[in-house]
């Protein structure tokens, strides 16, 4: 169906294709190396932004990001849309998929549309672990899990969140996306470490890196970083990145922008500077 | 406290009115004068996109109440009846229902079948893809085969009644409509919505036309489907229907087989 075979996504910066950017894509190839979609914006049976992906699809490499599967579910997964998402994955053939580690649907079925922090015990492990698993053999695919940003702790754990997501890896064969925003939102909303974190997580099973934007709230207590993904990547998360990179080498690396979209060349000029900090690593690499 | 019971508990406080849940602070890590303010960046997360959705499908139905009065109206249809399923594109299919009942807003009677016109464009707008029936395909088809001819609705073609003059209020509420306060509001009106080559399209149906698509979507064949719009409209035009909606691609090729 298509006229490259692609196995993976290639380690440059690509950008998360959003609706107002389809006509531009449509109209010029754009220099970005890959894209990534939410997979749950083409779900709808037919329609001109599902007809503008299958029309890109040719021309990108892919990553799709799953915003609805709910790998915390105390409920389990929900298969119906497991199939659905198989049915997207097999017409697209994605070079990588993803999901969250948080939980988005509560047991009585009601979806709430955010996703939602889980205390890190061991039956959330259990659990997560047999989610993955399941989700992995009805996608036929191997999905790569994202750590969250998270705004809240819960008293009773067992695990920190680098152990917990180590364990998912080990247990389930599942990759990482890593998530630099989100471990920055998360260390400084928690008074943790970054750093710290960055070197307790399972680097080597990194299959993708994300980078966005978030806004600083000021609290009575001081300020509380919101994963809002609606501004340019803050130099702290900038710093964070380089970090990475230097310890994973080249990597496949997503900007993300989905509140107050910018204007398209915005949006490639952060991707350009995440595609300097690969370049730097290709070099020592080299 | 099992994961379960956990996310049941935060999923009421997520979708109450008040946000706030002593026993779910409780369960907190963080020092207690923190956790309300930490418990609502997810409220609002929740509340937000499910708002952005509704926004996004119901933009005349937001402008006709005023931006505060549709944001209350809508937080108390998602505290009612959140999602069901992870497709968002799906999320509001109800709404319409749900503000016919709403009694603070029971002085706009019309509200109601706006919100269906409005929902009716958005299922336009994500129908599957189908053939159209174009007019050289038309026009292939034998004289003699046309009476018996059974023609399908493309899937993307809807239509509503009302009685209310729910396309007229929509348009005023487009840059090129008329004023909302020169409408008669006790006209009633029919309206077609499609979609070609990707775009959304809507026009008002006299009862003629409008009985002539319901004929085609149940399969009856064009002689017995004209006939039956005759009937409802003496001065009904077949070829003038046929040729709009051919050359808008609002209807499917024809069904074959079928007797």
């Amino acid at each position: 169906m298509f006229t490259r075979n692609r196995a993976t996504l290639p380690a440059q910066a690509g950008i998360g294709l959003r609706h107002p950017h389809l006509p531009a894509f449509l109209a010029t190839p754009q220099p970005v190396a890959w894209l990534e979609i939410h997979s749950e914006n083409y779900l709808a049976p037919g329609g001109p932004r599902l007809a503008a992906l299958e029309q890109l699809r040719g021309d990108y490499p892919l990553s799709c990001h799953g915003v609805g599967l709910s790998l915390g579910s105390a409920g389990g997964l929900d298969a119906t849309h497991l199939a659905r998402l198989r049915g997207l994955y097999d017409r697209l053939e994605p070079e990588a998929i993803s999901e969250h580690l948080a939980w988005s649907t509560a047991p009585d079925g009601r979806f709430l549309a955010d996703l939602l922090p889980l205390p890190y015990t061991d039956e959330a492990l259990t659990l997560v672990a047999a989610n993955i698993d399941q989700a992995q053999e009805a996608l036929g695919r191997r999905l790569l899990v994202e750590n969250p940003s998270t705004y809240l702790r819960f008293q009773h754990t067992d695990w920190d969140e680098a152990a917990f997501l180590s364990e998912l890896v080990h247990r389930t064969g599942c990759g990482l996306l890593l998530d630099v925003n989100n471990l920055y939102v998360s260390a400084v909303n928690h008074g943790g470490d970054a750093w710290a974190m960055l070197d307790a997580l399972p680097l080597e099973a990194i299959g993708e890196i994300h980078i966005a934007g978030h806004a600083r709230v000021a609290t009575s207590w001081g300020e509380l970083l919101i994963d809002d993904h609606g501004s340019p990547v803050a130099e702290a998360v900038w710093a964070l990145l380089a970090a990475t990179l230097r310890r994973t080498g080249p990597c496949p690396v997503l900007m993300e922008w989905d509140t107050d979209i910018p204007e398209l060349p915005i949006l490639l000029a952060e991707a350009e500077r995440a595609e300097r900090y690969l370049q730097e690593v290709t070099d020592a690499a080299g | 406290m099992r994961l379960a019971e956990l996310q049941t508990q935060m999923q009421r406080m997520l979708l109450s009115a008040s946000g706030s849940d002593p026993a779910l602070s409780g369960l907190l890590a963080d020092p207690p004068e923190q956790r309300g303010r930490r418990l609502a960046v997810y409220r609002n997360n929740v509340r937000h996109a499910l708002l952005s959705v509704l926004e996004a499908a119901f933009p005349v139905v937001r402008q006709l109440i005023g931006t505060e009065c549709f944001t209350a109206t809508t937080l108390t249809f998602i505290a009612e009846r959140p999602p069901q399923q992870p497709i968002l594109y799906a999320y509001g299919h109800d709404f319409t229902d749900f503000l016919a009942n709403f009694r603070p807003l029971a002085e706009l009677p019309w509200l109601a079948d706006v919100a269906r016109l409005e929902w009716a464009r958005n299922e336009a707008l994500f129908a599957a893809e189908g053939e159209s029936l174009t007019p050289d395909r038309l026009a292939a088809i034998p004289a003699d085969q046309l009476a018996s001819l059974r023609i399908s609705v493309h899937p993307a073609t809807q239509w509503l009644e009302s009685a209310w003059p729910i396309h007229a209020i929509w348009t005023a509420h487009q840059s090129e409509g008329d004023l909302l306060e020169t409408i008669d509001l006790q006209q009633a009106e029919r309206v077609m919505i499609w979609r070609r080559d990707g775009v959304v399209h809507q026009r008002e149906l006299t009862i003629g036309e409008l009985t002539l698509l319901k004929a085609f979507a149940t399969q009856r064949p064009l002689a017995e489907a004209a006939e039956a719009a005759l009937q409802r409209d003496p001065t009904f035009d077949l070829s003038r229907a046929l040729a709009c909606w051919l050359n808008e691609r609002a209807l499917g090729p024809p069904i074959m087989g079928a007797l």
